[in-house]
């Protein structure tokens, strides 16, 4: 058993800090400006507040790992809660982050039939996405830690592309701050845009796998602020160049943003900039996928590698399935609401580990 | 084994099968026809005429660009009839400029077509839109003779150059980004078939949709400057300032230009401050063989400053007077602004707005001569 258990520590500071960072970025930041719109220009700030509020809500899943450092949140959930009740939040958590892959490649994957391959099906491309993300996955969470680090180094270059719209673009539209005054809108652009930095709480299932466990939180520090970082640039070159109307109705404006310059080799960017962000959102489902085989394992008590497989086939019909784009829409964006579930169940756990605390001095 | 056998078979059975699945059409590079310019001309409320140019390559054909005109009141209904005309598949990949003629621009919709090629994935942003005087159909039909093709000939030409640096060279994102915000009205190129040639005669100002009037180029770097651009066209300056009639150029003009406003909303007051350097490359008047000393020069740049102060001001009064503001000066009062920015309120500032201009010259050299 002893054995067992170094073996498990597989991922040094660099692995952490960059598995929080590159799970972050995925589809979301390409709308993000389009989803902070109701605020208009003075959406800017957001993904710094958007930053604050991932490094309070870390805390409570870094404090909660800490006191059950072999588990993840799986098995925390079933010493907590019970096994049944555990289990049951275990499937519903399960069943969240298939649903979130496979929203996930149907959102790119709508852009890539709309942009680049539009006389096209889907198909082909999502059965290659699909083997290629197995076979990451099956390396084991030591090979993603290590394919985030790849992608982050393969896309950061990317945010080159945006100078030209930095340079066309006008400072005077940041001007006045924080112009807006009905609370809904703030909300609106809470809900709608946070949703492009979700990622660390997954923290919670490797962190078992963390060789310096006690130095996790600032590392994954690091991480958040680096994703938010990119996409403080992203908004904040967004409002200097586009028009409020245009923030709203623009759908992938990053992708538009890169359309602003040319090269005199190459004139359509945006293209190029589509196909690299196959990596980020490789990066980001590979992720959610080992967590959800994670849960499996869990909820059947029995480990194999037969439980990826079926995983990626599910998702692929998920992908696929033969309903109405609106219904899709609802089922992904239900999805969203269970994630912010997530990030605030430590909180939950937190009260029940304090109460079974307290349960057990009296006794 | 039974591994490896299971692979074969599986492996054979793709093989086989790859016979069954249907064959995506996919049209060869020859057979496709890549628009380069795409007209529009009005014709009334609902219907217009669209006339799009398209390279030929074949080596066989006479003419060099394929030209195919239909009536139609949607564009892609348009593209439809055309392809129906055509002996290619239509794509937008390739284009390169878009025609309206001044009634369309006067009449019609263009924001509403250009929405509909900024909505279109295959349509770059760069796209340059410019307004034809008479009949966009007809300028891309006319054979120039010494022109290899229209389609390369209207984008070098809407190209800027310094020399055209007036020249707005509005495209796609350009135009949505002006008519969608609301502190700017677009502008426009306009171009005009002048015998063998494509001149550009001046600058459409929209005023919301509608295309309203048209200026000068002179009066367009004027904007430019205002704009912030940092690169100018010659100036090119006729003057009479208690020297008789001088006529000056200010070559390879450097602009530096501060604007601030008194944030207020009901006695709305801008100061421009425009800083510009230059050479001297030319000058005709009184004081020809007086200019070698700095102090002429010093009275030459007073002078200077004094008549485009005046220019300035009269452009931007007339400006204000038909309520339109293509240069964006209202959103030096939009920045102090709290609450929602509407075009009704930057009518009401331009037309209210009083505005005082510097200008400060700098005649860096007057070339290698002494």
């Amino acid at each position: 058993m002893s054995t067992d258990k170094s073996k498990r520590k597989l991922l040094n500071p660099y692995h952490v800090v960059f598995l929080a960072q590159s799970v972050m970025i995925g589809t979301g930041i390409l709308s993000l400006p389009q989803q902070l719109s109701s605020l208009g220009y003075s959406q800017a700030f957001m993904p710094l507040l958007f930053g604050v509020i991932a490094s309070v809500t870390l805390y409570p899943m870094i404090w909660i790992n800490s006191k059950y450092p072999n588990e993840n949140l799986f098995r925390i959930n079933e010493i907590l809660l019970g096994k049944w009740l555990g289990k049951f939040i275990n499937l519903f958590f399960v069943i969240q982050f298939i649903i979130f892959i496979a929203g996930i490649i149907s959102n790119y994957m709508h852009l890539i039939q709309s942009t680049a391959l539009q006389e096209q099906t889907i198909t082909g491309p999502v059965l290659c996405f699909l083997l290629l993300l197995v076979y990451i996955v099956s390396g084991g969470i030591k090979s993603i830690a290590r394919f985030c680090i790849l992608t982050f180094f393969l896309t950061i270059g990317m945010v080159y592309f945006t100078h030209w719209a930095f340079e066309k673009g006008d400072f005077s539209h940041f001007l006045p701050l924080y112009n807006f005054f009905s609370v809904h809108d703030f909300y609106e652009a809470i809900k709608r845009g946070y949703l492009s930095i979700l990622g660390y709480e997954l923290i919670m299932f490797y962190f078992p796998y963390i060789v310096d466990q006690k130095k996790a939180y600032r590392h994954t520090l690091i991480g958040i602020w680096i994703s938010i970082l990119i996409c403080f640039i992203t908004t904040a070159i967004s409002v200097m160049y586009y028009s409020e109307w245009q923030l709203e109705n623009v759908e992938f404006s990053v992708l538009n943003l890169f359309k602003a310059g040319e090269f005199s080799f190459i004139e359509r960017i945006d293209i190029f900039g589509i196909t690299l962000w196959v990596f980020l959102i490789l990066s980001t489902v590979a992720a959610y996928l080992w967590c959800a085989k994670k849960g499996v394992d869990s909820l059947l008590s029995k480990k194999s590698n037969a439980y990826l497989y079926i995983l990626a086939i599910i998702i692929f019909f998920v992908v696929k399935m033969p309903f109405s784009r609106d219904f899709q829409e609802k089922l992904f964006y239900g999805a969203n609401y269970v994630a912010y579930m997530l990030i605030l169940w430590p909180i939950l756990l937190i009260m029940v580990y304090a109460l079974r605390k307290k349960k057990q001095v009296q006794l | 084994m039974s591994k490896k056998l299971l692979c074969l078979m599986l492996f054979l059975q793709l093989l086989f099968l790859v016979a069954c699945s249907e064959r995506e059409k996919k049209v060869p590079l020859e057979d496709v026809g890549m628009v380069g310019i795409i007209a529009f001309d009005y014709i009334d409320k609902d219907s217009m005429k669209l006339t799009v140019a398209i390279p030929q390559y074949s080596p066989e054909a006479q003419r060099s660009t394929q030209t195919f005109t239909v009536v139609t009141d949607l564009v892609s209904n348009g593209i439809v009839e055309i392809e129906k005309l055509s002996d290619k598949k239509i794509v937008f990949n390739q284009l390169r400029v878009v025609l309206f003629n001044e009634e369309f621009a006067r009449q019609g919709n263009v924001r509403k077509v250009i929405q509909h090629l900024y909505r279109n994935a295959e349509v770059g942003n760069k796209v340059l839109i410019a307004i034809v005087k008479e009949k966009g159909e007809e300028m891309l039909k006319y054979n120039y003779p010494d022109k290899p093709n229209i389609n390369f000939y209207l984008n070098d030409l809407l190209q800027p150059s310094i020399n055209t640096a007036f020249n707005p060279n509005t495209n796609i994102h350009d135009f949505m980004y002006t008519i969608t915000n609301p502190v700017y009205d677009p502008i426009i190129p306009f171009v005009d078939k002048n015998s063998d040639k494509i001149e550009i005669k001046g600058i459409a100002v929209f005023k919301g949709n509608q295309m309203f009037e048209l200026i000068n180029p002179k009066e367009a770097l004027i904007i430019q400057a205002i704009q912030g651009r940092k690169n100018l066209a010659p100036l090119d300056i006729t003057m009479e300032q208690g020297h008789g009639k001088e006529k000056l150029l200010i070559d390879l003009v450097e602009n530096d230009v501060h604007i601030k406003s008194n944030k207020s909303m009901t006695l709305p007051k801008l100061t421009i401050s425009i800083e510009i350097k230059g050479t001297l490359s030319e000058y005709k008047g009184e004081r020809e063989n007086d200019l070698f000393t700095t102090e002429s020069l010093a009275e030459l740049e007073k002078d200077v400053n004094k008549e485009l102060e005046q220019d300035i001001k009269k452009f931007l009064d007339k400006l204000n007077e038909w309520q339109v503001d293509p240069s964006g000066i209202s959103e030096y009062f939009r920045m102090y602004y709290y609450g929602k920015w509407t075009t009704e309120k930057k009518r009401e500032i331009v037309s209210k707005v009083a505005i005082d201009v510097h200008v400060k010259t700098s005649i860096i050299s007057t070339g290698t001569l002494k």
